[in-house]
């Protein structure tokens, strides 16, 4: 069971500057740099579980891609240990 | 700019299609006719009401279609095939208004034939879809563009579409066997290699296929195709390389296309203004170290022992020329996104750097690999200086992708964001022009202006007598033979010119 708690859902972690142009909140998750949103364009208010969904339907929808073209994935990682033996 | 057509006439059309169609697939509210106004192909919106259809119908099968286009020549009216509407050269686009053909009711599985390894379909239906039932059958119908999920077979013939995996098999010109055509008379002509409708390769007669497959819905509609399928590869191998040094990675491109790898599917390689793009939002560039300059991505399809050996020998010669692999997260990450890549971004920036909501436009060419080089650099200067004339356009980056399993030549494309909010004749007009020099470049190093998209909108399309030469009076020709009334997709490719004023009124 989740709990919803607006002032949770709505507090952002603290940014930490990935490079001059954009910021992480949370882990892997990379935002562009809110200075640069102020003219043109504003950003949007997300609470945080949907910053997640959002991210981890991503992944969902690219392991459904490679699913619908290929039965199986070869590592190229593996490959690359392989060329050494 | 065409007036719209009396009201009266519109409810005459109405009564001739309504009784074969049905009602409810004859469509003339404001919401039907506007969502079939435009191509994702950004454009100068405040002009949009130039180019809504009169009328939109949905027909069920080919004689419907041939109905529509019978009484469209009877009472002299522009008609407009539409497919998924993904289009990018405004192929699908009314510029004369008149009836918009959408084909999307007509995407019945009428066939697979499990033994010849076919599937006859209406045109209306969409890969993705058709892919979900024929995997059932442990096969594939491998057409791929980057609209995979949404564009439509009919389209990929009228357009005679460019494949993500074209180098492996083939694209929309050699995997579709044939099909049924409505003749812009409103004849039905049967299209293939000869007269079977699974035959792969005949010697009887002209090859016709070829001329009914990106004509850009100029010569008719397509209903009904028969495709070839391959067996569902057991396994993909995609791996992205880093290089600090464009020309590395450009060498490197090359000898991966030039392996003779049978299982091979496609080599890209991205230039560092697309480095440079990618490093703005997308998860997996931000945070590689400023070395990184330039990008490879190298792609095999099939079985499984043949495509970990091609794949060995992919990494082997990457390795051998400095290549940095970034991982199997990066790589089979970024490879699944390419086939959907319609999601329309917000990567602008303007000349200060702050973000502004910008269209997506990709000019492309064919281009033989020893010019990409230097095209890359023309290019590059084009947009450039439209961009420092003009802060609503925004430089994203080239990328140059095999067209086939040698290497000869690449699907050569530069991105250029575009603020259409902002647009306005001034600034369209500017981007015509650039448009326009950009197939000049094309044309200047022996390539074509397109490899993908199409040569059919403004600045381009200006160019196309000239690349084509001689041939482009076969094109008026054929074009004035088969349409005598100029009413199929009349305005694409300067074909008006093939008529007398009687036809260039239309």
């Amino acid at each position: 069971m989740t709990s919803f708690r607006y002032q949770d859902e709505y507090t952002t972690p603290p940014a930490r500057q990935i490079t001059p142009t954009t910021i992480e909140r949370f882990e892997h998750v990379f935002e562009v740099d809110p200075s640069l949103m102020t003219d043109n364009v504003t950003q949007q208010v997300f609470p945080n579980w949907d910053t997640k969904r959002i991210v981890a339907a991503r992944w969902d929808h690219l392991a459904w891609i490679h699913a619908h073209f290929a039965d199986s994935v070869i590592s190229g990682e593996e490959l690359l240990r392989s060329l050494d033996d | 700019m065409t007036a719209v057509l009396e009201a009266s006439i519109v409810e005459q059309l109405v009564a001739a299609i309504a009784p074969v169609l049905g009602e409810a697939n004859v469509l003339t509210s404001k919401t039907a006719r506007y969502s079939r106004a435009r191509v994702p192909a950004p454009f100068p919106v405040h002009r949009w009401a130039e180019r809504v259809p009169d009328l939109v119908v949905l027909p069920g099968s080919t004689e419907e279609v041939a109905h529509v286009v019978r009484v469209a020549n009877e009472f002299g009216v522009p008609i407009v095939p539409r497919d998924g509407g993904t289009g990018l050269t405004d192929g699908a686009v009314p510029e004369r208004r008149g009836i918009v053909v959408d084909v999307k009711r007509m995407n019945l599985i009428h066939e697979i034939d499990l033994e010849n390894r076919t599937a006859t379909v209406g045109v209306g239906i969409s890969m993705l879809k058709l892919n979900e039932v024929l995997a059932q059958h442990g096969l594939i119908y491998p057409d791929n563009p980057a609209s995979y999920p949404c564009s439509l077979l009919g389209g990929r013939i009228g357009t005679s579409g460019w494949s993500l995996i074209g180098s492996r098999y083939g694209h929309s010109r050699d995997l579709v066997l044939s099909f049924d055509m409505v003749t812009p008379t409103g004849d039905i002509i049967f299209v293939g290699d000869g007269g079977g409708r699974k035959i792969s390769k005949s010697s009887s007669g002209y090859q016709l296929k070829h001329l009914f497959m990106g004509h850009q819905g100029t010569l008719g509609i397509a209903t009904t195709a028969t495709l070839k399928l391959y067996p569902k590869a057991e396994a993909e191998f995609s791996a992205f390389w880093a290089f600090d040094d464009y020309d590395v990675a450009y060498k490197a491109v090359g000898a991966l296309a030039r392996a003779g790898i049978a299982t091979f599917a496609g080599a890209v390689l991205f230039d560092e203004k697309k480095v440079e793009y990618l490093r703005r939002d997308d998860e997996a560039y931000i945070p590689q170290p400023e070395s990184v300059k330039a990008l490879v991505c190298s792609v095999g399809y099939g079985n499984s022992d043949e495509v970990a050996a091609g794949g060995r020998r992919m990494m082997r010669i990457a390795r051998d020329l400095g290549a940095r692999y970034m991982g199997d997260e990066i790589s089979q990450g970024d490879w699944a996104s390419r086939h959907d890549r319609y999601a329309t971004p917000v990567h602008g920036r303007t000349l200060s750097g702050q973000v502004a909501l910008m269209s997506w436009h990709c000019e492309d060419a064919a281009i033989n690999y020893t010019d990409l080089p230097a095209v890359t650099r023309e290019w590059h200067a084009i947009v450039e200086k439209l961009r420092r004339k003009h802060d609503v356009f925004d430089d994203w980056g080239m990328f140059a992708y095999t067209s086939s399993d040698t290497g000869v030549d690449y699907l050569t494309e530069i991105d250029i964001g575009i603020w259409e909010e902002k647009l306005d004749d001034t600034t369209w007009a500017a981007f015509v022009d650039a448009k326009r020099e950009i197939a000049a470049v094309s044309l200047k190093y022996g390539g074509s202006i397109s490899a993908c998209h199409g040569s059919c909108r403004e600045g381009e399309v200006d160019l196309v007598p000239q690349e084509l030469g001689g041939g482009y009076d076969v094109m008026l020709a054929v074009k004035r033979a088969l349409d005598p009334n100029n009413i199929m997709n009349p305005g694409k490719y300067g074909l008006d010119r093939a008529y007398d004023n009687e036809g260039d009124r239309r």
